[in-house]
């Protein structure tokens, strides 16, 4: 356990040193929230779920989480390019174990990122249990590595063309974000534009979404049923998940160079 | 038991086969170069026995045990000096070394001591707090080479361990891969320097295509060259001797006789230590002196030459 511990460290240790990206993401989101949010919540008026402020805070939360997700799985694809898998794999520990500290690394940068704003989104809604935190805190988690899985099982298309994987990650994020509930609950866009809702329930973000909102005590009848969201988070990131440790143990190989 | 030995070994990428059916076999505490044009399939052999790529099939065992079946044994025996040193960029040498030897098990209370002693060595001690992308080429090279050095492995593999490095540097390697081997390591150096090879080898594998050309010690591959020695005789007060000619030419290792002057022959010969007494004593048969014998042996990339009809160089830059 040492050893994964100590590729966690190393790998993440030169982000915090100093902590300018992560820094840049808590400033973003406080920018986000108390500018564009208040000024956005004046023209956004839903009656059902009280401040949109609120709502488009968790949102943000929510899309901060996805971005930090494939972010991950993208740098797993630029360490195979630049050198850095190669000399992962090369050392004397267990794929197995190796997938777990890029896992675990990928979990723990999440957590940094989301430290600030979770904590701003926590004390804007007040008034929450222990339990409704940590289970929206898991919800993240769960978002966060099935969205990261997803981006580590495309990658083997960047190891026919890093160019191709670029195109596809960022036209499925763009996707994956604008056609969901993160800005937006279901109902109101059934409402508003059935299509849009109908593509909304195919992105992973909106299952996400609901949950944490869910779970931040927003109004139970705007989302999607919290079983069957909490049934799709996990499947998406166990599935992921397990075709990470599948890829990296059976298929990938570190990019040969020369 | 071999340090490696590989059977028919094969590595396909997609439609292009890098290696094809390598058989190869390293000896325990040798140096074994592996010459080879860039596209020869070098650096997949290395990755192979390094357990980062997989083989398609065929068999590879790294002092006895299968790579593909026990990767993690493999890795804990073995060191790799990666052709591009890359990848962590704000990284420090000095972490990315303490973090290296702490993988590799060195015990913590070595660690600082050992790791100061190769940053000196290596001449990176002044570097050892800028970043890694800081770095020039040279001093990234020899940061990898360090890395062996730390780790001090049973069987250590250098992918081109001194390109991009100057004249000194070079030697500094070279004198550190030695320094290993004499501690007991088996070394693997895949490199397309003739000089590299030369000065490292105990023997020279020639790959090209994926495949194994010929392997055998540098003295041996240049012996096999027929006519690869070229022995300069120069004679006094000869005249147009046809018959000593005749007689030099009929020397067993003789290949080609070629008459510069009257008095001066360029004679291309296998093996010229065994025939140069020969050709003297004919000289000195027929009272003739030599004033000069100069004999040259050929280079290691005569020997890629003859038996692979390429120039290294050429192949290199095509």
């Amino acid at each position: 356990m040492l050893d994964v511990l100590r590729v966690v460290w190393f790998d993440l240790k030169h982000e915090l040193y100093p902590p300018v990206w992560i820094g840049l993401q808590w400033f973003s989101f406080s920018i986000q929230i108390f500018i564009y949010g208040a000024i956005i919540s004046q023209l956004v008026n839903i009656p059902s779920i009280g401040s949109y402020q609120m709502f488009y805070a968790v949102g943000f939360m929510v899309m901060m989480t996805f971005d930090v997700g494939s972010h991950a799985g993208r740098e797993f694809v630029e360490a195979a390019h630049e050198g850095r898998l190669p000399y992962l794999l090369s050392l004397p520990i267990s794929r197995s174990k190796l997938f777990l500290s890029i896992a675990l690394k990928g979990g723990l940068e999440l957590a940094l990122m989301l430290l600030v704003p979770f904590t701003i989104v926590l004390s804007l809604i007040g008034n929450l249990t222990v339990i409704s935190v940590l289970a929206a805190a898991l919800a993240l988690f769960f978002l966060g590595f099935g969205v990261a899985g997803l981006m580590l099982g495309l990658s083997f298309i960047a190891f026919k063309s890093s160019d191709l994987y670029v195109a596809i990650t960022t036209g499925l994020s763009a996707l994956l974000i604008r056609f969901s509930t993160v800005l937006y609950p279901l109902f109101y866009l059934a409402q508003a534009q059935p299509g849009y809702a109908t593509v909304a329930r195919f992105s992973p973000l909106t299952y996400g979404a609901d949950l944490v909102h869910l779970f931040l005590g927003f109004n139970p009848n705007l989302f999607l049923n919290a079983s069957i969201a909490i049934a799709v988070l996990t499947g998406l990131a166990v599935s992921t998940l397990g075709l990470g440790i599948f890829l990296l143990g059976r298929l990938v190989e570190g990019v040969k160079s020369g | 038991m071999y340090a490696v030995e590989t059977q028919n070994l094969v590595k396909q990428y997609g439609k292009t086969q890098a290696l094809k059916g390598l058989d190869f076999i390293v000896n325990e505490g040798e140096i074994m170069v592996l010459l080879g044009p860039n596209g020869s399939g070098k650096t997949t052999l290395l990755m192979i026995l390094a357990t980062v790529l997989k083989p398609t099939s065929g068999t590879a065992k790294v002092m006895g045990i299968d790579v593909a079946k026990y990767p993690t044994r493999v890795r804990q025996i073995l060191g790799i000096s990666f052709q591009d040193a890359r990848g962590f960029w704000r990284h420090k040498p000095a972490e990315i070394l303490r973090f290296h030897a702490a993988m590799c098990g060195v015990k913590k209370s070595e660690r600082d001591d050992l790791i100061n002693r190769v940053l000196k060595e290596m001449e990176l001690w002044d570097a050892r707090n800028k970043l890694f992308m800081q770095l020039s080429g040279g001093q990234a090279k020899r940061l990898e080479v360090a890395k062996i050095l730390v780790q001090n492995p049973k069987f250590a593999i250098f992918d081109e361990p001194s390109s991009q490095v100057d004249l000194r540097g070079k030697r500094t390697i070279w004198e550190k891969i030695l320094e290993l081997k004499e501690k007991g390591a088996t070394l693997l150096v895949a490199t397309n320097e003739v000089r590299e090879a030369e000065y490292l080898a105990d023997r020279v594998t020639i790959l090209e295509n994926g495949k194994n050309i010929v392997c055998d010690t540098v003295q041996n591959l240049k012996d096999k060259i027929a006519g690869g020695d070229i022995v300069e005789l120069e004679l006094e007060h000869v005249e147009n001797d046809s018959a000593l000619q005749d007689e030099l030419a009929k020397i067993p290792g003789t290949v080609k006789l070629a008459a510069l002057q009257e008095d001066k022959f360029k004679i291309y010969v296998s093996m010229a230590e065994a025939w140069v007494p020969k050709m003297t004593s004919l000289c000195y048969e027929r009272n003739i002196r030599v004033s000069s014998v100069r004999v040259t042996e050929p280079s290691l990339d005569d020997v890629f030459l003859s038996f692979t009809g390429k120039k290294l160089e050429t192949t290199e830059n095509a």
